[in-house]
C-alpha cells in the first residue's frame, strides 16, 4: 500500500517537535509578549528542572517495562528527611545525601520485590508510595518544617547562576546528558532496553534482567529525590506534600515524550518535559486558573498518546491513500 | 510485562493445595474478624449500634464506587480516574442543584458524566488499545479538573439534600437502608461473576486476550461494557455523596484513591487467589472501614492509618505471591 500522508518518523519525528515548539511559543507570545522574556525563559527552565528530574528516574522504569506509582510518595518522605535533617541543624552535605539514601532505599525494595521475587508492580508500587507517603509524617507531625532553612545553604540551590542558567538547570542538562550517554552510548543502556523488550531473550543473551529491574527503580528513587530538593530549595520549606505534585507532570512527560519521537528515551522525555513545561508555564503567563493545569497537562498527555499512535497513524495513512487522484494512484502501483 | 495482578500459571490452576488454600483463601476474612475483636476489646464503642451504622454507611459507598473498578482489574486492566469521575459527578449533581434544577436532573446528569467518562477511556483503552494506566492518569486528571472548575476551585453548598438524603440517612435498626441495598448489589453481582459466562469472561481476559477473542467473545465489547459500568458506579457514589454531604467537594476524589485500589487489590488476595473478585472487595472496604473507625478511636492520626494500609496491601500481595509460586513451576527468566 502507498503511504503519502503519514506523520513523519525517525528523525522527522525530531524536526515536527521543533516545530510544534516554536509553534506553541508563537502562540503564547502573540498573547502575551511577556512569554519570551528572559526572567519568564529562566522561569520555564526552572520549573522544568524539576519535573524533568523525575521524569528521567521514570524513564528507567518505563524503558524495562514497569510502572512507579511510589515516586511521588518516596519524595515525599525525601523531602521531610532532609528537612528534618537541616531543622537538627545538620550540614548540607548530610542532610541531602541521607534523603538521597531514603529514595535509593525505597527504590530498592521495589526493585528487589519486583524483579526478584516477581511482585506486581503497580500494586507493590502504589503501597510503598502509601507508606512512604504516611511516613512523611513521622518527624514533625505533619507540620511544615523551615527550621535553619535560610541559614543551611540550601536556598543558594535555588538562586546559584551558572553562565546566567540557574543551577538546577545546568544540573538537569547534566544529569540527562550522563543519561543519554549511559543510555544509549554504551551496553548497560543496550541491556536496559533488552530488558524491557524481550527480558527472556535478554536473559538468555547473558543480561541480568531481575538487575537492571531493580537498578531502573532505584534510579527513580534517586531522581525523584534531586526533583525534590530543587522544589526545596525553591519553597524553602518542608512540607508533607512537597512531592505529590511531581506524578502528574512525570508521566506527562515521559509519554508524551514517547508519542513525540516514536520510543521511549532520555532525549524523549526531554523533549516531553520541555513541551509541557512551556505549555503550563504559558498558561499560567496567560492567567489561567491553577485548578486548569492538571486538566491541560493530562489533555496534552492523551492528545499526545492518541496522535502519535501508531494505529491511528495507519489509519489516517488509508484514509489519505483514498484521497488521491486516481491516476496518480496508478502509477505508483505500476 | 506489566502486571496489575497477580498472574498464576494457567497450566496448574487446578492441582492447588488445599492446605495452602484454606489459609490463602480466607486469611482476609480471618483478619477482619481478628481486627473487630481486638478494637471492640480496646474500644467497645466500636461495636456502638450508631458506630455500626456509620461503618456500614461510608462502607456502603465505597463498595458502590469501587464495584467496577473490581471487574475492571480483575480483567487485567486498570482505572485510577475512578475517584476523579466520582468527583466530577458529585460536583456536576452539586452545580446543577445549585443552579436551581431538581435532584431528578442533577443526578441523572451527574450519572450520565460517570457514563461518558467511562466510554472515553473503554474507548482508549479497549478499542484503540493504548496502555490503560496512562490513559486512565489523563482521563481522571481531566475529570479532576472539569471538577474544580465547575466550582470555581472550591466547593459548592447544597441546601436540600432531597429525598436521596432520607435514603442515606435511614436506618433499620443498626443497619442503614443504603448498606441493604448495596448488600442486594453485591449479591447480585456475585451471581453475575461466579455464575454467570459474564464473570468466566472477565478472568478469562486478564489470563488471555487473544485466547478470549479466538473463543469468539469480543474483548473489545467486554472492555467497554466493564469501563462504562466502572465509571457510571463511581459517579453514582459521586451523586450520593453529594447528598450525603450536602455539598460538591471538588477534592473528594483524592481521599478514596489509596482506600479504593486496596480494597480491590486486598480483595482479589481472598478466596479466588490473584483475581479480584466482589466478595474479597467487600470484606476489604469492611477491613479498611472497622480500621479506620478503630484507629480514630484510640486517637491515632491519619498517617498512621496510611502506613498501616500500604503494610496490608504488601501483606496481600506477599500471601497472593506465594499461593501462586506454591503451585507455579519456576523459571529462570526475569518476569
Amino acid at each position: 500500500m502507498t503511504r503519502t500522508f503519514t506523520l513523519p518518523a525517525g528523525s522527522g519525528r525530531f524536526l515536527a517537535f521543533l516545530l510544534l515548539v516554536v509553534l506553541v511559543a508563537t502562540a503564547f507570545t502573540l498573547a502575551e509578549p511577556r512569554f519570551l522574556s528572559t526572567q519568564n525563559m529562566s522561569a520555564v527552565t526552572r520549573h522544568m528542572a524539576a519535573n524533568g528530574l523525575a521524569a528521567l528516574g521514570l524513564t528507567f522504569v518505563v524503558i524495562v517495562r514497569k510502572f512507579d506509582l511510589s515516586f511521588a510518595g518516596t519524595a515525599c518522605f525525601a523531602a521531610m528527611t532532609i528537612g528534618y535533617l537541616i531543622a537538627l541543624g545538620q550540614p548540607l552535605w548530610i542532610a541531602i545525601p541521607a534523603g538521597i539514601v531514603v529514595g535509593a532505599a525505597i527504590g530498592a525494595f521495589n526493585g528487589v520485590v519486583i524483579s526478584y521475587f516477581r511482585f506486581p508492580d503497580i500494586v507493590t508500587t502504589i503501597a510503598t508510595g502509601s507508606i512512604a507517603a504516611g511516613l512523611a509524617f513521622v518527624y514533625s507531625n505533619g507540620r511544615t518544617i523551615f527550621q535553619n532553612f535560610m541559614s543551611s545553604g540550601i536556598l543558594d540551590l535555588n538562586d546559584a547562576r551558572v553562565f546566567g542558567y540557574s543551577l538546577s538547570f545546568v544540573f538537569l542538562l547534566g544529569l540527562y546528558a550522563v543519561a543519554w550517554f549511559f543510555m544509549h552510548r554504551t551496553r548497560y543502556g543496550a541491556s536496559f532496553y533488552a530488558t524491557g523488550e524481550n527480558p527472556v531473550a535478554a536473559y538468555y543473551s547473558g543480561v541480568p534482567t531481575r538487575l537492571y529491574t531493580m537498578l531502573a527503580f532505584v534510579a527513580c528513587g534517586v531522581t525523584c529525590v534531586f526533583a525534590v530538593l530543587l522544589i526545596l530549595a525553591e519553597s524553602g520549606t518542608a512540607d508533607t506534600n512537597e512531592g505529590a505534585n511531581l506524578l502528574m507532570p512525570a508521566y506527562a512527560g515521559v509519554f508524551l515524550g514517547t508519542a513525540l519521537l516514536g520510543r521511549t528515551s532520555v532525549l524523549a522525555t526531554l523533549a516531553g518535559t520541555f513541551l509541557i513545561t512551556m505549555l503550563l508555564d504559558g498558561f499560567s503567563l496567560l492567567g489561567i486558573p491553577f485548578y486548569y493545569s492538571d486538566g491541560v497537562v493530562s489533555a496534552i498527555l492523551l492528545a499526545g498518546v492518541v496522535f502519535f499512535d501508531a494505529r491511528l497513524r495507519e489509519f489516517l495513512s488509508d484514509i489519505g491513500s483514498f484521497l488521491q487522484p486516481a491516476s496518480v494512484k496508478k502509477e505508483k502501483r505500476s | 510485562m506489566t502486571d496489575v495482578i497477580v498472574h498464576p500459571s494457567v497450566a496448574r490452576l487446578d492441582t492447588q493445595k488445599p492446605k495452602n488454600g484454606l489459609v490463602s483463601r480466607y486469611w482476609l476474612l480471618a483478619t477482619l474478624v481478628f481486627m473487630v475483636a481486638v478494637f471492640a476489646f480496646l474500644r467497645p464503642q466500636l461495636v456502638d449500634s450508631s458506630n455500626i451504622a456509620t461503618i456500614l454507611r461510608s462502607s456502603a459507598l465505597t463498595a458502590i464506587m469501587i464495584l467496577g473498578l473490581t471487574w475492571v482489574i480483575a480483567a487485567g486492566k486498570i482505572d485510577v480516574s475512578f475517584m476523579h469521575v466520582a468527583a466530577l459527578g458529585n460536583m456536576t449533581t452539586a452545580y446543577l442543584l445549585a443552579g436551581g434544577h431538581g435532584w431528578l436532573v442533577a443526578g441523572f446528569a451527574g450519572v450520565s458524566v460517570g457514563a461518558i467518562a467511562g466510554l472515553f477511556n473503554g474507548l482508549l483503552v479497549a478499542v484503540m488499545r493504548l496502555q490503560p494506566l496512562i490513559v486512565t492518569i489523563a482521563t481522571g486528571g481531566i475529570c479532576a479538573s472539569i471538577a474544580a472548575a465547575l466550582g470555581k476551585g472550591t466547593s459548592i453548598r447544597i441546601a436540600d439534600p432531597g429525598p436521596l438524603g432520607d435514603f442515606i440517612f435511614t436506618n433499620i435498626g443498626p443497619v442503614p437502608v443504603i448498606a441493604i441495598a448495596v448488600a442486594v448489589l453485591y449479591a447480585l453481582s456475585w451471581y453475575a461473576q461466579e455464575k454467570l459466562t459474564f464473570g468466566h469472561y472477565i478472568f478469562a481476559t486478564a489470563q488471555s486476550e487473544a485466547a478470549v477473542d479466538q473463543a469468539g467473545v469480543s474483548v473489545r465489547n467486554l472492555l467497554m461494557l466493564l469501563f462504562v459500568f466502572s465509571g457510571v458506579m463511581s459517579a453514582l457514589t459521586g451523586v450520593l455523596l453529594a447528598a450525603s454531604l450536602s455539598s460538591g467537594q471538588p477534592m473528594i476524589g483524592s481521599s478514596y484513591f489509596i482506600d479504593g485500589l486496596t480494597a480491590v487489590l486486598l480483595g482479589g488476595m481472598m478466596l479466588r487467589i490473584g483475581k479480584p473478585n466482589v466478595l474479597g472487595t467487600t470484606t476489604a472496604i469492611l477491613i479498611l472501614a472497622v480500621l479506620v473507625s478503630g484507629s480514630a478511636l484510640l486517637g491515632w492520626a491519619d498517617y498512621q492509618r496510611q502506613i498501616i494500609k500500604g503494610i496490608l496491601l504488601l501483606i496481600g500481595v506477599t500471601v497472593a505471591m506465594r499461593a501462586v509460586n506454591g503451585r507455579q513451576s519456576q523459571h529462570p527468566e526475569a518476569s
